[in-house]
């Protein structure tokens, strides 16, 4: 009885540690950050809201997905052939960290992409637009 | 034996039988009412007066006047949002749509969307959202107008409705979408960024449109 208990307990334990893994803080951070825009599976909406999942864009400007967060977008864009003139502000409260957790999960969850940066290459790209803006 | 032992298995009895019927829906009449009593032929009847929505009027994305003479006789789906808004709008929209979509074809049903920031959603404005949502102006209206106007309208549906003042937003960014049948009574409150609520409004309209 206190054998199948003290599994449970541990099982509990395991379940709810994986929750602080980096790819699943990627997509805590993709709920609370960018859903209410991109949609829940990432389709966004019409012409009014690109997609990020299967999203020619995405994959074309992989080494500025971290920039995009943070600094945000606006100004005619074409994802998957169709035109989108919209405006997003940047994520400025995101660490490096964090970016880096998020362009993980839309690259390799949303994009079925199999590689993704490690956290000094999204250190180096926000470098670089940090200076430019 | 004792008594609970009795409970369980009743209860589930129960469940069972009564799963088996087809529930035929009732939707309820919602917000206050009044009970008034009259003489007809010389009887006393009592009658109850629900609340119904009060007339309006608004202008939509294609420059339409918009009011209560629109949706006389028919079924109606209302909102509040604004174009600029980031955090529940998009997801609103997007359930009013899979709304759209699902009655497409349907001339006895109008889906009625306020703008509670009427100063920057000009006309113009309005008719680029819906167009970059892909819908016409013929079942699905934006309107703007008077700012006044607009919030004590979602004030007067929100009470009927009997949203809460103190819920985030207040009455006017609830995210609520509100049926009103033909006889303009309010007859459910959904959470409009809830694709399980949607899901139920669809099958209330449905319960509406053939009442
Ligand atoms: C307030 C709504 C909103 C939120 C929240 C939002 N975005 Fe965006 N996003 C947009 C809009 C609108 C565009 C298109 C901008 C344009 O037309 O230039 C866009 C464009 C993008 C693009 C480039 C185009 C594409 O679809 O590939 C990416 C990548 C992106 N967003 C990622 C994110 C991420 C990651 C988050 C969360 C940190 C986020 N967005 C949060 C509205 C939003």
């Amino acid at each position: 009885m206190s054998k199948t208990l003290g599994n449970l307990v541990l099982f509990t334990l395991l379940l709810a540690a994986c929750d602080y893994k980096p790819r699943n803080q990627g997509k805590v951070l993709y709920e609370r950050n960018c859903q209410s825009c991109h949609m829940e599976s990432g389709q966004g909406l019409g012409r009014l809201l690109p997609p990020v999942a299967n999203a020619d864009y995405v994959l074309e400007h992989r080494a500025e997905l971290a920039c995009i967060i943070r600094h945000g977008i606006s100004g005619p864009i074409q994802v998957n052939g169709v035109t989108y003139e919209g405006e997003m502000e940047g994520n400025r409260q995101l660490t490096d960290v964090e970016i880096n957790n998020l362009v993980h999960f839309i690259l390799v969850d949303l994009n079925k992409q199999k590689e993704h940066f490690v956290i000094n290459e999204v250190r180096n790209q926000l470098e670089k637009c940090s200076s430019t803006r | 034996m004792s008594r609970s032992k009795w409970v369980l298995p009743l209860g589930m009895m129960f469940l069972l039988v009564s799963c088996g019927e087809e529930v035929k829906k009732e939707l309820p009449v919602l917000g206050p009412y009044k009970v008034v009593d009259e003489v007809v032929d010389g009887a006393l009847v009592t009658d109850t007066m629900f609340t119904t929505v009060r007339p309006f009027s608004f202008t939509d994305q294609d420059s339409n006047e918009i009011n209560h003479a629109t949706v006389e006789g028919k079924v109606f789906v209302t909102d509040f949002f604004f174009t600029s808004c980031p955090t529940i709008c998009p997801k609103m929209k997007q359930q009013m749509l899979r709304v759209y979509d699902a009655f497409d074809g349907e001339s006895q049903l109008v889906l009625l969307s306020h703008s509670i920031d009427p100063i920057r959603d000009s006309v113009g404005r309005l008719k680029d959202y819906a167009d970059k949502l892909g819908i016409q102006s013929d079942r699905w209206h934006m309107v703007t107008g008077n700012r006044d106007s607009i919030y004590s309208m979602a004030k007067h549906y929100m009470i009927a409705a009997q949203v809460d003042e103190l819920a985030p937003g207040g009455y006017a960014h609830s995210g609520a979408f509100l049926l009103i049948d033909r006889n303009k009574q309010i007859r459910g409150i959904y959470d409009g960024t809830s694709e399980e609520e949607v899901d139920v409004l669809m099958e209330d309209i449905e319960w509406l449109l053939h009442e």
